[in-house]
């Protein structure tokens, strides 16, 4: 995937799929209903990603089937999950070192 | 229908007086069903406290203080007597549970933790921005409204104020959730099917049936979802192009 994320956004990455950075990530999943702008909307104005990040993670979700959106403490990621629930997106949490999380 | 569009006051576009009633009713329905699901009326406090169910202090005798024997407690008593409100009881009709879904696919003590904590105030969230959007789109009623036809026969727009616009999108989405379970609708196969033979329909000429038998009441209900997607989708348009305009692309932003 083109990827125009930035140097920081790369390192980012790389530490959530090795499970270094942050113990715990929030992942959310596909589903038919959702439209790709609101999940997109979703990324942009939650998380306050770029668009270009937003709408890589919405293709994730939309292709892969589900894509980490965010990582850090569990606590943390409750605030996240249940804002994503908030949404109507589907959104688990889990430690990032755990099966199936990056 | 009309694509949303954004204006000063707001965004806004024109729906038929049947999109108002039926999208207001079907958003007070999934409130009510949240509303059951979640157990949100056993916690109400404030101005409707909600009777408890409990037939009170009877056959077994109140223990002491008050207390009644643990086999008599209803939830409102021990939410009543503990402050406890996140019992966090799993919902089980599936549509619920797609608004209110596992924090968790693998590991249960995650998920209902997490339900415990968070369930009542995603849910009670949902209900008051449901009964908002129901309000919302209401048609003008009263003695000093204006006709629902309005001065040139045309219905008023509605009229999204920005600050409500999230609530207005999460809204549409809880009710095309609820729809898209009801539906049976799995996949984006099935989602994409459905909309292209809605809109051919509609192309066609063809008139949404009147609910009379199964088959009607599912297309009258694809015909709900599909208009509420466009809705939605549309409104999505305007949202995001504003949200992109006014992100700060340096550090001046107070022409906003």
């Amino acid at each position: 995937m083109g990827s125009a994320g930035t140097a920081v956004e790369e390192d980012t990455e790389a530490d959530i799929a090795s499970g270094v950075a942050d113990p715990w990530v929030t992942i959310v999943w596909n589903d038919p209903v959702n439209l790709m702008s609101y999940v997109t909307y979703v990324f942009e104005s939650y998380f306050g990603y770029p668009r270009v990040k937003a709408e890589r993670l919405m293709t994730q979700v939309h292709k892969d089937g589900r894509a980490v959106v965010s990582s850090g403490g569990r606590e943390r990621m409750e605030v996240d999950v249940q804002a994503m629930h908030g949404f109507g997106l589907w959104a688990t949490l889990q430690e990032s070192g755990a099966r199936g999380a990056a | 229908m009309t694509p949303f569009r954004a204006m000063r006051r707001g965004y806004e576009a024109r729906f038929e007086p049947v999109e108002r009633v039926v999208l207001a009713r079907v958003a007070r329905d999934v409130a009510e069903m949240l509303r059951d699901e979640a157990g949100l009326d056993l916690f109400a406090d404030g101005d409707d406290p909600g009777p408890s169910t409990h037939p009170g202090p009877g056959k077994g005798q109140a223990w002491a203080n008050g207390l009644l024997a643990p086999d008599e407690l209803t939830d409102a008593d021990l939410a009543r007597l503990t402050g406890v409100t996140g019992v966090g009881r799993i919902p089980t009709d599936p549509a619920a549970r797609r608004l209110l879904p596992d924090a968790s696919k693998d590991d249960t003590d995650i998920a209902d933790e997490f339900r415990r904590l968070t369930q009542n105030d995603v849910a009670q969230a949902k209900v008051e921005r449901l009964e908002a959007f129901a309000a919302l789109l209401d048609l003008p009623s009263g003695e000093d409204a204006p006709s629902p036809l309005g001065r040139h026969g045309a219905p008023p727009p509605v009229r999204v104020p920005r600050e409500e616009a999230e609530q207005f999108a999460g809204a549409l989405t809880d009710v095309r959730l609820v729809i898209a379970e009801r539906l049976g609708l799995k996949t984006d196969d099935q989602v994409m099917q459905l909309t292209d033979e809605i809109m051919w329909d509609r192309q066609a000429g063809r008139e949404i049936p009147v609910a009379t038998d199964g088959r009607a009441a599912r297309r009258f209900w694809s015909g709900v979802f599909v208009a509420a997607g466009y809705a939605q989708e549309t409104l999505m348009d305007v949202m995001l192009a504003e949200l992109r305009g006014r992100r700060p692309s340096g550090p001046a932003t107070s022409s906003l």
